[in-house]
């Protein structure tokens, strides 16, 4: 009786096993695009795009997967915060996506991982992407070496963010009534003398005029008003050079003249969007942020010319084909790269201005009022330099914008420590990593 | 095979699951990362990777930062340690006393250390914040002038220690209950007996009879503050100007946002030799004293 109740039991698990395996295998067959007839190409796409711009993101590519029925792309949201850990770690063991977004920053530092695909020919030939229809400074990021390493999807530069009712009660207005933003240094001055109200000792009672919102951009900002960079010519650290210097010293004035909430108050952004604080210096992609409020009315503009020229910092998100693709997935991410690309006016709407001269110049783009006054600062823009130690070196920089700002250390001593900071970070990785080339930043 | 071996073998076959998963999730990191503070890995650059020797380690004991780091996570076990044995020790002793809803007042009090550090550091965030938070909107309330809980640079690490405190302090508690309710009830009555105040019962029975678990309660949680880690990345992000920013923040930085994992795995494994060293001396002077 106890032999065949065994004999029983192992017939019962052979079976359940064979189901288990089968089951499993039809599972991964259909997850992986099985099926009798079935030719899609599928590629992975991740980016960082996780608040509302992933929603215009998601409905771009539905649109593509509609229009290419033989290619199914897949989104891969991940924050930022840990998204390159992600994909370099993915991508160094061949595991990454088919294709991925980078910043222009960290591009130096991803593609020395070996998994980032020259993808020069999709700028020539039939069907190309118009290599001219890009400012020469965006196509400097993502060339190395000769070769084109991205399609640039978009650009945003910080500019300044305005709150109309107070530019109009501080008398900004132009000919026609309509708030304008303050344009120079002495406006900028007048500006924050006009808007700055303290009608009690609370604190919750000022307006500002002006707030920091991330203090080492805003610095940023300035540099290159001033001529100031962050790399001389052979891709050493230049930190401390006099414009750089100059930039700072407006900074720090406007924080020791109490010209805005003190470092430790922490309003910047916070402050403008429930209307405390009439003037921020913010990335484009903020405006998400504000067209989910009703009654805010808000507009960009470029940031003032403090310095000696307009200028201000940029960044932008790159599109990379991973090189270990097939044959086949290559065709199909060149032919979702340049969709993307020609698309990038749906893109802007999210909050982001378009890489290409020729979607700027598409007359639906002026209807994007931020965005649009935002691209005018393209031509005197500075992106970040150009260096694997980006992570270590900006650390440094924005340390000591805020050891500035809060008051711990004059200007000229805090560039000196970062300068000489950064040069060893610099000085490590040549040492350690020798081949790897020197990169000097792009000029604005 | 006789019987007890059978028995034994059957046990150590419930173990194997997890023996499994400690050996792949433990064992192996573990000698991985011994491997790599020897080695120089750039992970944008892992095929020039290099044997190094203890040159990982040479340069963390000249690096500012390090220092820095190490600074701040002394701070906060400074702050973290006694305060979690005080307040933990002074709310079992309350709990201990209540005649009426001990066990909800137990759960309540747990209750935060079931929490994850993130939930808890986000909620925290809304409470620190010195425009809308809690604190300082109560504190106005009553005429006061608002703190600059976090971005204060001297305010920031005790905000984190509030916060911890708040986190884990339940659970030390009710540990030191459970010790308290252990005692027998005739050391109290004979001690009354005998004319002792509540002074002589507290410092001359329940401190040496709690020794054992305030032992337990120092040295875990001197090793949990030396890890001290999600709180502050999710509070302050390691500011302001790095305040905040402890070692373990520090060996994930330079790892994973810098890349250089030979470098933090030194890290790693300084911090394991600060926290062995440190808790074999508590383990040992509590225990002579216990023992004493």
């Amino acid at each position: 009786m106890s032999r065949q109740r065994g004999s029983f039991n192992i017939h019962a698990l052979v079976l359940g096993v064979l189901v288990l395996v089968l089951t499993t295998g039809v599972i991964r067959w259909s997850m992986l695009g099985g099926g009798i007839g079935s030719k899609k190409t599928r590629l992975a796409f991740w980016n960082g795009f996780t608040g509302p711009d992933g929603v215009v993101m998601l409905k771009i590519i539905e649109d593509f997967n509609r229009q290419n029925p033989d290619v199914e792309v897949a989104m891969q949201r991940i924050p930022w915060a840990t998204y390159y850990n992600k994909l370099t770690v993915a991508g160094s063991d061949g595991r990454g996506p088919e294709i991925f977004v980078v910043h222009t920053d960290a591009l130096p530092r991803i593609r020395r991982a070996g998994f980032v695909a020259d993808i020069s020919d999709l700028y020539t030939g039939k069907d190309a992407i118009d290599i001219k229809d890009f400012d020469q400074v965006v196509v400097d990021q993502v060339q190395f070496d000769g070769h084109l390493e991205g399609v640039p999807l978009d650009i945003h530069p910080q500019g300044a963010f305005l709150n109309k009712q107070m530019l109009k009660g501080a008398g900004y207005v132009d000919s026609n009534g309509n708030a304008r933003a303050p344009r120079d240094r002495v406006e900028m001055t007048d500006f924050i003398e006009k808007a700055t109200r303290e009608p009690g000792g609370d604190l919750k009672d000022k307006q500002w005029a002006f707030a920091f919102t991330y203090w080492g951009a805003n610095f940023r900002s300035l540099m290159p008003q001033f001529g100031g960079r962050y790399l001389d010519e052979e891709g050493n650290a230049d930190l401390d050079s006099e414009p750089n210097l100059k930039a700072l010293e407006f900074l720090a004035g406007i924080a020791k003249n109490k010209q805005a909430p003190p470092a430790d108050n922490g309003l910047g952004w916070f402050g403008f969007r429930t209307k405390r604080v009439a003037m921020v210096w913010d990335g484009v992609f903020m405006l998400g942020d504000l067209t989910r409020l009703n009654d805010f009315e808000y507009l960009g503009a470029p940031i003032p010319q403090i310095g000696d020229k307009p200028g201000t910092l940029a960044n932008s998100h790159v599109l990379c084909v991973n090189k270990s693709v097939s044959n086949i997935e290559r065709e199909a991410s060149g032919r979702f790269l340049k969709y993307l690309s020609d698309h990038s006016l749906e893109w802007a709407s999210a909050g982001q201005v378009p890489a290409r001269k020729s979607v700027r110049e598409n007359p639906e783009f002026a209807k994007m009022p931020v965005q649009f006054a935002f691209s005018k600062q393209i031509p005197t823009m500075m992106y970040p330099p150009r260096t694997p130690v980006i992570f270590e070196f900006m650390l440094e920089l924005d340390r000591a914008v805020e050891r500035v700002v809060r008051g711990q250390i004059g200007p000229k001593e805090a560039l000196a420590e970062a300068n000489k900071n950064a040069q060893t970070v610099i000085d490590r990785d040549r040492r350690e990593y020798p081949t790897t080339p020197n990169l000097s930043e792009a000029k604005p | 095979m006789n019987a007890r071996r059978k028995e034994e073998l059957v046990g150590y076959l419930f173990l194997v699951p997890y023996l499994v998963l400690f050996v792949i999730f433990i064992i192996v990191p573990v000698l991985v990362s011994a491997w790599l503070s020897v080695v120089q890995l750039d992970l944008t650059n892992a095929s020039k990777s290099a044997f190094i020797g203890a040159q990982n380690f040479t340069d963390a004991l000249k690096d500012d930062f390090f220092w820095q780091a190490t600074g701040a996570t002394g701070r906060f076990a400074l702050l973290m340690v006694p305060s979690v044995l005080v307040l933990g020790t002074a709310m079992a002793l309350g709990m201990n006393r209540m005649a009426q809803g001990r066990d909800m007042v137990r759960a309540l009090v747990y209750m935060p250390s079931m929490l994850n550090v993130a939930a808890t550091g986000i909620l925290w965030q809304w409470f620190f914040n010195n425009e809308f938070g809690l604190f300082n909107y109560t504190i106005r309330k009553a005429g006061g002038t608002p703190v600059p809980w976090l971005t204060d640079a001297n305010m920031a690490m005790p905000s984190v220690v509030l916060m911890s405190l708040w986190w884990t302090v339940g659970g030390t508690s009710v540990v030191v209950l459970t010790a308290l309710q252990q005692i027998p009830k005739m050391y109290f009555e004979a001690a009354s007996l005998d004319g002792a105040t509540g002074q002589h019962i507290f410092f001359r029975i329940m401190i040496p009879l709690l020794k054992p678990v305030l032992l337990f309660v120092f040295v875990t949680t001197t090793i949990a503050s030396f890890q001290m880690f999600g709180q502050a990345a999710i509070l302050t992000g390691g500011g302001p100007t790095f305040a905040t920013r402890g070692v373990v923040q520090y060996m994930f930085e330079t790892a994973f946002n810098g890349y250089r994992f030979g470098y933090g795995a030194a890290i790693s494994w300084l911090l394991f030799a600060a926290i062995l060293v440190f808790s074999s001396i508590q383990a040992r002077v509590l225990k002579s004293q216990v023992e004493g």
